[in-house]
């Protein structure tokens, strides 16, 4: 949503621009994640929690084709996007996860990503009512869950 | 913000608007010459290092490495699909892709999920920020354009997949050029991810619609009491 005046800007500006963005979204935003999420599977791993995980959570995302190790994606996501996807990818490093899982958890994600910053920056700027909150929160992750299903079906 | 009803939207941006679907979706993946209208494609690959004499081959990342040092490298691989992706997004906002995706949406938001085109703005804005949608939508229902359940309906779907654009391309579209450990490449395409998402954002603006028909009509009925805070 620029300015008024969208006159004669250089498509190779604008161009520019969107990409000086996603710099700083790498910056500021996938490179301290993804390195996060790196150093939390490698302590996962090394604990062996990620095999606890694995085991407690695989029969409920055998429903959705992706291996007990996915939740982890998931339990990241609602803290943040990014977080999740770095997630996913030390996952799938690991071998934990295979590329299928991937496009699997991808959309779920979204779906139901960074929902607790967004409690605030959403719900409370548009003065979301108190008691709505739970019923938002589970339509984040019913949606995430359907998108599984689906996208177990389609890849 | 401009008073858009009425604004004109060119049949070029129709026409961006296609060329987005088309560039996002995968369809064109190949490295014939056209190639040129696929994301993946242009997006390219880094090239090998040779690791040693006998010929084995890396990315520059290398092989074996852990923990963060091997994060900081893999994620910095990362960033030109998000450099690139955004760069290209902005062209096509240049070009009135998302102005044509507002107007083709705006009479569909009624049957879609019983909110007024009012609307089309916020959910555009809402797209690409947070902000911008929660912003927007609290002026239109202080302005009375929104009733409260409209209201909450439309918070649903903003809700779910926030930012959805630049949240997704920032990061989500890069899992799309990944291989995992056996070499396999993450199937499906940045675009049908994102159809999924869309899709389902809408439905939970319709779990909300039906929530709030049915099962809260049963127990809400002292919310008369005007907002506070």
């Amino acid at each position: 949503m620029s300015a008024a005046p969208e006159s004669k800007k250089m498509i190779t500006d604008v161009f520019v621009e969107g990409a000086r963005k996603g710099w700083g979204i790498g910056i500021g935003s996938i490179i301290p994640n993804i390195m996060m999420a790196f150093v939390i599977i490698k302590i996962l791993s090394l604990t062996g929690f990620l095999n606890v995980l694995a085991t407690v959570f695989g029969p409920i995302m055998a429903l959705f084709g992706v291996p007990g190790e996915g939740a982890a994606v998931l339990m990241a996501a609602v803290m943040s996007m990014g977080g999740a996807v770095g997630v996913a990818v030390g996952l799938l490093n690991e071998g934990a996860l295979h590329a299928r899982d991937i496009a699997i958890l991808a959309p779920a994600i979204y779906l139901m990503g960074s929902t607790i910053q967004y409690a605030g920056r959403i719900l409370g700027v548009i003065g979301t009512e108190g008691r709505r909150y739970p019923v938002l929160f589970g339509i984040c992750i019913l949606n995430s869950l359907m998108a599984m299903f689906v996208m177990n079906l389609l890849v | 913000m401009k008073t858009d009803d009425q604004e004109k939207v060119s049949i070029g941006a129709y026409i961006t608007l296609a060329f987005a679907v088309v560039f996002f979706s995968g369809l064109l993946k190949s490295n014939e010459w056209y190639g040129v209208f696929d994301f993946t494609t242009l997006n390219g690959s880094f090239g090998r290092l040779m690791k040693d004499a006998t010929g084995g081959m890396a990315a520059f990342r290398g092989v074996g490495g852990s923990g963060a040092a091997d994060g900081f490298l893999f994620a910095l691989g990362l960033v030109p699909t998000a450099m690139f992706a955004l760069g290209m997004i902005a062209v096509l906002e240049h070009y009135g892709a998302l102005k044509a995706a507002r107007k083709m949406l705006t009479p569909l938001l009624r049957p879609l999920m019983g909110i007024p085109g009012s609307t089309g703005l916020a959910i555009i804005g809402s797209l690409q920020s947070t902000d911008v949608g929660a912003g927007l939508t609290k002026s239109l229902a202080d302005e009375g354009e929104l009733t409260d359940t409209e209201k909450d309906v439309f918070t649903a779907f903003q809700f779910s997949g926030g930012a959805l654009i630049v949240n997704f391309f920032g990061s989500g579209a890069i899992l799309f050029t990944l291989s995992d450990t056996t070499g396999a490449a993450v199937p499906g395409s940045i675009g049908l991810a994102l159809a999924v998402m869309f899709i389902f954002k809408i439905v939970g603006a319709n779990i909300m619609r039906f929530y709030l028909k049915t099962i809260d009509k049963k127990f809400g009925e002292q919310a008369i009491t005007a907002e506070a805070n």
